[in-house]
């Protein structure tokens, strides 16, 4: 297998970085995502999964649509900001790519391509890195995927110690991987075997939770839900959005940020009509999107268990448990029928 | 079904308002041209157009009719947005994007009978399948309008309820308002009461039910009465829209969204629906 060893690793990267944005896994100020390589900030390549996901680089915590100026009555301009960079994801985890993929179903099917997320898209080559060890919140076997990489990566690198295998899975992948001509060497090697401990049955879900939208069990899981909205916001699937206005006298710029479904004014209409006034119906909608609607809508679950909601979650609301229950109750209900 | 050409669906066309009418004293319709006075696109009935004043806000509204070279949308006084629509005046620029959403379901509706029952704002998506019944006249059997408000004051499109369409060849346009005086033209009572005395047949017929959610959940009590079924009642929906693409989240109902799979649905659709409505 072609392999290329750590230390050279290094070198690779910065090769990389002559002429794309080159993102890695870094601890900054004690929080760990995806950071600009050779920015300040400790490489954290041995880390599982990044705190933050890396959703930002496709789809920006804040990013501006257009620019106008307004002069009596009259729209002066209206500008487009809507450019990309080329970009590298370097040492995405397959939980993370699974969660581009998502995104991808998401804003560029279904009619309507979306334009700001396209070009940064078609600009993105990710380099997955399979888990050889797993967290204990880690279930993406469960949910569909694997710790040993994902098909859908442009390159897949396995740790094997001292190197890491590599395989290029796209022609764009080939074209790095070419660029590296000189550090990657040929060597046998046996990539580990892994597996996560935390296991859920996500088979046949959608079915189940498809007959449960009156079932008592969202009221208790709702129960101690406080509406923060950090499962959204860590969340590498969550994909809502807002879109609002920042004016400065006669100009002014209209922007998309992040939204989430756990607050309370997210659905609320003009009028004051609101069809998810409580956290009831807000977590509800929540876990029948990631387990139900969007399988139904896209084929694959929203959720990938990458755990990061189970370790951050403030009141411990566990997606796991909750997965758990519904199995619960269903073979109880088939029972009695 | 009609689509939104632009390059970037987020981005809105600048566009003009050429006309404004005062329906009520807190609806206006707003007649919406280009910069060279045509009309920015042309929808089926029942689609929608995001609005926007670029310094406030967009919102998503029916497209209630159209013009050779304009598009009405009748917006009714209810938040920021709606209030300073309600302030601008001719020649202003505003933006706007579209066509969005499914339209009514114009082919299950052919050789059959007509029953459109509205109420307040609730007949603006309505109206833009009653012209294109009379504009195809042929293609469509009797057509009866069914349409109330709180009061004569509150009656949107009084020309055409009043003018035009009862000039329409087999057509019976029925007023109601919920409270007036003896010199009341049109009767008066709720929308769901009134149409238990008109008393449609249900042979052969499509009902569109378009209205506030106590209006239609009392009106599908009737019409259940009077033998129609599921499938042979049409309506729209609203909720909170931000994008109108099907990508922003929030208007789902189940795993539909309603800017992009509605926001027309049969009564029959929304029953496999979750009950969120």
């Amino acid at each position: 297998m072609k392999t290329i060893t750590k230390a050279n690793m290094m070198d690779a990267i910065a090769i990389l970085a002559q002429d794309a944005q080159v993102l890695v896994p870094m601890t900054v100020d004690g929080i760990s995502k995806f950071s600009l390589w050779g920015s300040e900030g400790t490489l954290a390549f041995s880390a599982v999964n990044t705190l933050l996901p890396p959703k930002d680089s496709l789809f920006p915590q804040t990013e501006k649509m257009y620019s106008y100026q307004v002069e009596n009555q009259t729209i002066t301009s209206l500008d487009i900001h809507n450019e990309a960079k080329q970009q590298i994801i370097f040492g995405i985890r397959p939980c993370d790519m699974q969660s581009i993929q998502c995104m991808d179903d998401v804003f560029l099917t279904k009619t309507f391509v979306d334009d700001f997320y396209r070009v940064k898209r078609e600009k993105l080559i990710t380099v997955c890195i399979g888990c050889n060890k797993t967290a204990p919140t880690c279930f993406c076997e469960s949910m569909g995927g694997s710790p040993a990489g994902h098909g859908a990566a442009d390159i897949q690198l396995c740790d094997l110690g001292n190197s890491y295998s590599i395989v290029a899975q796209t022609a764009a992948g080939q074209a790095v991987v070419e660029k590296w001509q000189g550090l990657v060497r040929d060597e046998e090697g046996s990539v580990p075997e892994v597996s996560c401990t935390l296991k859920v049955d996500a088979q046949g879900l959608p079915a189940q939770l498809s007959k449960m939208f009156n079932h008592p069990i969202w009221q208790e899981v709702s129960r101690k839900c406080i509406g923060c909205g950090t499962c959204t916001y860590l969340c590498p699937t969550c994909y809502c959005f807002d879109i609002d206005v920042q004016n400065n006298g006669n100009e002014g710029y209209r922007f998309r940020c992040w939204d989430s479904c756990m607050f309370s004014d997210y659905a609320r209409m003009a009028g004051g009509h609101d069809p998810r006034p409580s956290k009831n119906e807000r977590i509800r909608n929540r876990f029948l999107h990631k387990l139900e609607y969007f399988n139904e809508r896209y084929g694959k679950n929203l959720c990938v268990g990458c755990g990061r909601c189970l370790t951050k979650c403030p009141v411990h609301v566990d997606i796991t448990l909750f997965i758990d229950k519904v199995k619960e109750v269903s073979s109880i209900e088939s029972v009695q029928l | 079904m009609s689509q939104c050409n632009c390059d970037n669906p987020l981005v809105p066309e600048l566009v003009q308002v050429s006309h404004i009418i005062e329906e009520t004293s807190d609806i206006k319709t707003f007649y919406v041209s280009t910069m060279e006075g045509k009309k920015p696109f042309t929808p089926q009935p029942g689609q929608l157009g995001m609005v926007s004043l670029l310094n406030i806000g967009e919102g998503m509204f029916s497209i209630t009719a159209q013009g050779e070279n304009h598009l009405e949308f009748a917006i009714k006084k209810c938040g920021m947005l709606t209030d300073a629509l309600h302030e601008i005046k001719t020649g202003q620029m505003i933006g706007v994007r579209g066509p969005y959403g499914n339209g009514f379901p114009i082919e299950k509706c052919l050789g059959k009978d007509m029953l459109f029952i509205g109420g307040g704002i609730g007949l603006a998506p309505v109206r833009s399948l009653i012209k294109y019944c009379f504009e195809h006249r042929d293609d469509f059997g009797s057509i009866d309008i069914v349409y109330g408000a709180r009061s004569m004051a509150d009656l949107c499109f009084k020309e055409d309820l009043f003018e035009q369409w009862p000039q329409e060849h087999n057509t019976k346009v029925h007023v109601t308002v919920d409270s007036g005086d003896e010199n009341c033209p049109c009767n008066i009572g709720f929308v769901p009461a009134f149409l238990e005395r008109i008393n449609p047949e249900p042979q052969d017929k499509m009902v569109v039910l378009c209205g506030p959610p106590v209006m239609i959940k009392f009106c599908l009590q009737v019409l259940k009465k009077m033998g129609f079924t599921d499938d042979q009642v049409i309506t729209t929906l609203e909720m909170r829209m931000k994008c109108g693409v099907g990508k922003c989240g929030r208007c789902n109902i189940g795993s539909k969204f309603v800017c992009l799979d509605g926001p027309v649905f049969t009564m029959a659709e929304l029953n496999g629906l979750p009950n969120e409505f």
